[in-house]
């Protein structure tokens, strides 16, 4: 393979809570780097940092030491105007919980994040209407989030994430609340993504049989990175 | 700073998020109207008030009254005291007026009989009065020329016939007028009234006279003049300005409306208790909705914009219906407050109406000006654990 340059790199990443007077160190002294079109899977305990490993790399947290260069930014410097304008463009990222917003339809939800890009009325509604059909939910644009079944949440919450067209998108559990048949479904989705656009993905997962959908497989134990079986890149 | 695309977008999920929420929405907009309502009632009864009994620059006219009387029954003045007023220094005009009211009492719909010399309306009221009517009204002694207040309170026009304080008159027509005590006025003939009402007292008394003044600068100098002309006869008189003469007699009414304008406040400070009380509740339930918005890349300006557009939109479509409502119904009521023969009249006011839409607005945005910066600085991952 020829020389990939790497979307994500940690080097001596932090990451530490005060809690109680007491400091739990949650990320220590982590390196990861990940070449960009991979689709890996981070798996670990619960507990052991794989949610706040991701919230790092998203931009919604800030790390306690060391650096962070995502899509070909230092985020680490940025101010929090800078890192929300970066989040815009280059992240996407899907909650194990959906995180719709209850009051908004399938079709307003996708739409969303598109508010803070400069583009026109006609060019939003043809991105939205693509994301939907992606996702293969087009016939549920009218539908409120209470309205649909967790697979269908999960579809829209991903039409959302990659409605603005990231470099990078981010899955915390994606199918963690979901039954088997949905769960195999968002999979898919997810590995299409990856196929067909060379999106990157980092999903977070504990489950060995989603695993198998990504490239390369990372474990988090108690806040270091041990990756078992070699790497794919 | 943020583009015109992402402010139509903002106003646009604004909109939204009051509309899917309707009963909470609803509530505040009833809350905030009934309290504009309140708000430009007392606005428009007060304006009125003032209006009528504030002392204006290069006031002319003077109200010649009975010493120590204080309703149109009980002022009784000869009406030969006419002559002796006109050769006083300073004065120009002077109309003796018979004042019949249909209620002496504080009222809001009274009707105020003016019995005046023809040649006297005729000079004072030619350009008020349209040629035909004023025709119509010198050609029959039993005629009568309406307030605009009046002929739409009681919606007369020429040709009608009415009755009030035991006086039927012919309606000759309506006039154009702006000044407060004419609003519910029925201008009729000075010997008619007169003639109509010999029960309260001779054929030649009148309950006052209206002077005017040559000059402003010499309107107490007057006043003063005729007071002392009267002193010794044995109706003596209280000379005021037109204004003070109303003033006087609406002291309660004054006071009333100054209570009224402390309920106008509270209503102003209920606007702004109640959006800042929705937008904070909201606010506090949709935690996790503002790290969403967050994640997706909505910086502290723009959640910011967002709350404070909610409580704007709240003030101003609960601040227009208040203010329409109030207008229309003081339009539609016509009301005058009358009292001892004067009259503050209540007319609907389009700046009123303007001015309780932007106080809503202005109360709403800095009622939503805090709970915007606590949304805007949340942390993102705090707002997902909540
Ligand atoms: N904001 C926080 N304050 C204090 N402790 C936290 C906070 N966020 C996470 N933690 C702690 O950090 C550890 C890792 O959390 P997390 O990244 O959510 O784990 P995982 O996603 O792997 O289950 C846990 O012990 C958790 O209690
Ligand atoms: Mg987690």
């Amino acid at each position: 393979m020829a020389t990939v340059e790497p979307i994500i790199r940690c080097s001596s990443l932090e990451k530490h809570y005060e809690r109680g007077g007491e400091t739990v160190r949650v990320l220590e002294k982590l390196d990861l780097t990940i070449t960009r079109g991979q689709f890996v899977a981070l798996m670990g305990p619960s507990g052991s940092g794989k949610t706040t490993l991701l919230n790092l790399l998203a931009g919604i947290d800030r790390p306690t030491a060391g650096g962070l260069v995502v899509d070909g930014q230092d985020i680490t410097t940025l101010s929090r105007a800078a890192l929300a304008h970066w989040r815009a463009r280059s992240v996407g990222y899907i909650f194990q919980l959906y995180h719709l917003v209850p009051v908004l339809t399938a079709y307003e939800n996708v739409e969303l994040p598109l508010y803070v890009h400069n583009i026109s009325r006609r060019e939003r509604h043809r991105r939205v209407c693509e994301a939907l059909e992606s996702v293969s939910i087009s016939d549920r644009h009218a539908h409120y989030p209470s309205q649909l079944s967790g697979g269908q949440e999960q579809r829209v919450a991903i039409a959302r994430a990659i409605v603005t067209q990231p470099s990078l998108l981010l899955a915390d559990e994606p199918t963690g609340d979901l039954d088997r048949a949905s769960a195999a479904g968002i999979m898919e989705l997810l590995g299409r993504l990856h196929r067909e656009h060379g999106q990157t993905i980092v999903m977070v997962t504990h489950d060995p049989a989603t695993a198998v959908h990504a490239q390369r497989t990372v474990h988090l134990d108690k806040g270091r990175l041990v990756e078992p079986h070699g790497v794919a890149s | 700073m943020i583009g015109a695309r992402e402010a139509s977008g903002i106003v646009t999920l604004a909109w939204r998020g009051l509309r899917r929420r309707p009963t909470r929405t609803g509530l505040v907009i009833a809350g905030i109207a009934v309290a504009i309502f309140l708000v430009c009632t007392v606005d428009a009864m007060s304006s009125g008030v003032k209006r009528a009994t504030r002392a204006a620059a290069g006031e002319t006219a003077l109200v010649v009254y009975r010493q120590n009387r204080f309703c149109p029954f009980t002022s009784q003045l000869p009406q030969s005291y006419e002559q002796d007023i006109r050769n006083i220094p300073g004065v120009s005009t002077v109309t003796p007026v018979k004042i019949v009211v249909s209620n002496c009492r504080a009222s809001l719909d009274v009707v105020t009989f003016r019995g005046v010399p023809a040649e006297d309306f005729a000079r004072d009221h030619a350009t008020e009065t349209s040629p035909e009517a004023m025709k119509a009204w010198l050609s029959r002694s039993d005629a009568a020329l309406l307030g605009p207040e009046l002929a739409a309170r009681r919606r007369l026009v020429g040709g009608d016939r009415f009755t009030a304080a035991g006086v039927d008159a012919f309606v000759a027509g309506v006039i154009e007028s702006d000044t407060p005590q004419d609003q519910s006025s029925a201008f009729v003939h000075l010997s008619f009234l007169q003639e109509q009402l010999k029960r309260g007292g001779t054929g030649t008394v009148v309950t006052q006279f209206d002077v005017r003044v040559t000059d402003p600068a010499r309107l107490e100098e007057v006043a003063t003049a005729i007071d002392a002309h009267f002193a010794a006869d044995q109706s003596p008189t209280t000379t005021r300005a037109e204004t003070a003469h109303v003033a006087r007699a609406a002291t309660d009414v004054i006071a009333l409306v100054g209570f009224a304008e402390l309920l106008g406040l509270a209503g102003l400070a209920a606007v702004f208790a109640l959006v800042a009380n929705a937008i904070v509740l909201s606010m506090r339930s949709r935690e996790r909705e503002v790290s969403i918005l967050q994640t997706l890349g909505f910086t502290r300006l723009h959640l910011a914009l967002l709350v404070v557009t909610e409580a704007v939109l709240l003030g101003g479509i609960g601040g227009v219906i208040g203010a329409l409502a109030s207008y229309f119904t003081i339009a539609f009521v016509r009301t005058a407050m009358t009292m001892e023969g004067v009259s503050i009249a209540v007319p609907p006011s389009a700046f009123i109406a303007v001015l309780g839409v932007g106080l809503a607005m202005a109360l709403s945005l800095a009622a939503g000006i805090v709970p915007a910066i606590i949304a805007s600085r949340q942390s993102i991952v705090a707002g997902f654990r909540s």
